[in-house]
């Protein structure tokens, strides 16, 4: 763990222990995913509406908090405010507001909307013959939905290759139903598809520089709470919760001695 | 209507290069010539009515000026949650255009019957909702509201009213005004059948193509009668009712599935909405 992306679990510890409101789990599967966004792409956080940024949707919006972390880590928004997150006046939504956070582009919440609209947004670049790109991170869960395979079948009927899908495969779906094997599934749908280890930063940014010949699937193999076992092994129980002040130093700890 | 539609977008594409065309796999062929002179901007995109209402979003958002096409209840009932968030949540907007409702397709059955897609469209905050009641209507609705970068739904009809009057949105019309006791206010293609029905009666008769925003202030002028809305859908009666202090009364859509066949008449006619069913109607309000 790179120890921008441990500094990033560190907010979202004290994030959530402060504001009493969680999903950590799932957060802490997405830091190296968007760390390698915001490390590839084109965007200015001192002008975040840059006409020739290229496009990051956190479609599985249920990820806010590390989305917002990481927008923090990234200039966009002050670490401080990190601990407002659900509060009644705060601009941090447990699902992130486009209208109220600097550099998130669409207000997710209900599964498999982001991934159809970066599809649209990825259509727009290509008919403004744009050099923009849009990427966007789905969950396991999320890939129940119908609508991620309708927009992923209409992805690669155009042949978007400025689009790329970054799924995170941690597998949360094992209580209800599992999509076993995405690679071959996004692969079947015609995507340009690879497998990499999710935590692993240098990997993830080089899936994201490779030439494509047509929308890019990322298979992010991830852990629900990496970086903490305590998190790790309890991700059902954890999926909501909040640490209490003495949780919060055991999660710290067990963050702090993660070597990988 | 449903060539009106594409005469008025592909004279609009030929003026404004951010007008893009979405089929859900049904018009293609009237759109040829369209394709043919903007291949870039037409997709027929395949029946996948959820995706298609985001994906219009994605080309709203980056400046283009989308028209999504399919068949009402598909691109309506299925995918209001799409159209509720993407374009109206995050104020992505674009133009829905639907054929079929609420009975074109009467020989489909109740699967392709849609009635309440201007009661629910209506709910979303922001969105722009019209029932164009014939060519010109259409044609004028589209110029006037494509480009202004909000939800806007057109819902197109095979049996449009053959009444000429002014047209501009979000203004409804009295078509007929007598000072009478009785107001009829209608919506639509079956303003066809309200004028058959009511051309003796001593009724006042009021039309509307924009059912969001309605006219407040011409229905407020008919406060002192009593109100009878006539209309082959949900929406109009309670759009009239956001005016306080009314005295209406619906007379449309039963409780209950459509479930026959044939054509939009033979509908029309088993719910009393031919012209003999809506003077009977009228007439019972008149004594009422």
């Amino acid at each position: 763990m790179t120890p921008a992306c441990r500094e990033i679990r560190h907010n979202i510890l004290n994030a959530s222990r402060v504001s009493g409101h969680g999903h950590i789990p799932t957060s802490f599967s997405i830091i190296e995913m968007i760390c390698a966004v915001y490390d590839t792409m084109r965007h200015d956080p001192k002008n975040p509406h840059w006409p020739e940024r290229d496009i990051f949707i956190l479609s599985k919006g249920h990820g806010a908090l590390g989305f917002y972390a990481a927008l923090a880590h990234y200039g966009y928004i002050p670490a401080d405010e990190l601990k407002t997150f659900g509060a009644f006046q705060s601009r941090l939504g447990c699902h992130p507001d486009r209208f109220k956070v600097p550099g998130a582009e669409l207000s997710t919440g209900s599964l498999g909307h982001g991934i159809a609209v970066a599809v649209g947004m990825a259509l727009a670049f290509r008919l403004q013959n744009s050099p923009r790109r849009v990427f966007t991170v789905i969950g396991d869960g999320e890939s129940n939905e119908g609508t991620v395979w309708e927009a992923v079948a209409v992805a690669t009927h155009l042949k978007l290759t400025n689009l790329t899908v970054m799924l995170d495969h941690n597998r949360s779906q094992i209580r209800s139903l599992p999509i076993p094997n995405p690679a071959e599934r996004f692969a079947a749908f015609g995507c340009d598809t690879i497998s990499v280890d999710g935590h692993d930063l240098e990997a993830l940014k080089g899936t994201l520089t490779k030439p494509v010949t047509n929308t890019r699937a990322v298979i992010a193999n991830t852990i629900k709470g990496h970086g903490c076992p305590t998190l790790a092994n309890n991700v059902f129980e954890w999926h909501r919760k909040s640490p209490n002040p003495e949780q919060l130093v055991q999660l710290m700890g067990e963050l702090n001695a993660e070597t990988v | 209507m449903r060539k009106q539609f594409k005469d008025t977008v592909l004279d609009l594409a030929g003026k404004d290069d951010k007008v893009v065309v979405i089929l859900g796999d049904i018009s293609h062929f009237l759109f040829n010539d369209f394709q043919q002179k903007h291949p870039d901007r037409f997709y027929n995109m395949g029946i996948c009515e959820n995706a298609l209402i985001s994906i219009t979003a994605g080309l709203s958002a980056q400046g283009f000026h989308p028209f999504v096409h399919t068949i009402t209840p598909f691109l309506t009932e299925r995918s209001l949650e799409q159209i509720k968030l993407d374009m109206g949540y995050n104020r992505f907007g674009g133009n829905i255009v639907t054929t079929g409702a609420s009975f074109d397709y009467a020989w489909d059955g109740a699967t392709h019957h849609c009635y309440t897609d201007l009661a629910i469209l209506r709910l979303i905050p922001g969105m722009e909702v019209t029932q164009p009641g014939n060519k010109k209507e259409l044609d004028v609705l589209i110029r006037s509201q494509y480009n202004n970068g909000k939800p806007t739904y057109f819902r197109l009809s095979d049996h449009g009213h053959n009444v000429d009057m002014p047209v501009q949105f979000g203004k409804g019309v009295a078509l007929k005004d007598t000072g009478a006791a009785v107001t009829v206010m209608t919506a639509g293609p079956i303003l066809g059948n309200v004028m058959e029905a009511c051309a003796d009666l001593p009724v006042n008769i009021v039309y509307f193509h924009t059912l969001k925003p309605i006219d407040h202030e011409l229905i407020a002028r008919y406060r002192h009668t009593k109100i009878i809305v006539v209309h082959d859908a949900f929406g109009l009666h309670e759009a009239i009712n956001e005016v306080p202090d009314l005295r209406t009364s619906y007379h449309g859509l039963p409780d209950q599935f459509c479930v026959w066949y044939g054509t939009v008449h033979d509908i029309r006619k088993k719910i009393g909405l031919d012209p003999a069913g809506i003077r009977a109607a009228v007439q019972a309000r008149l004594k009422g």
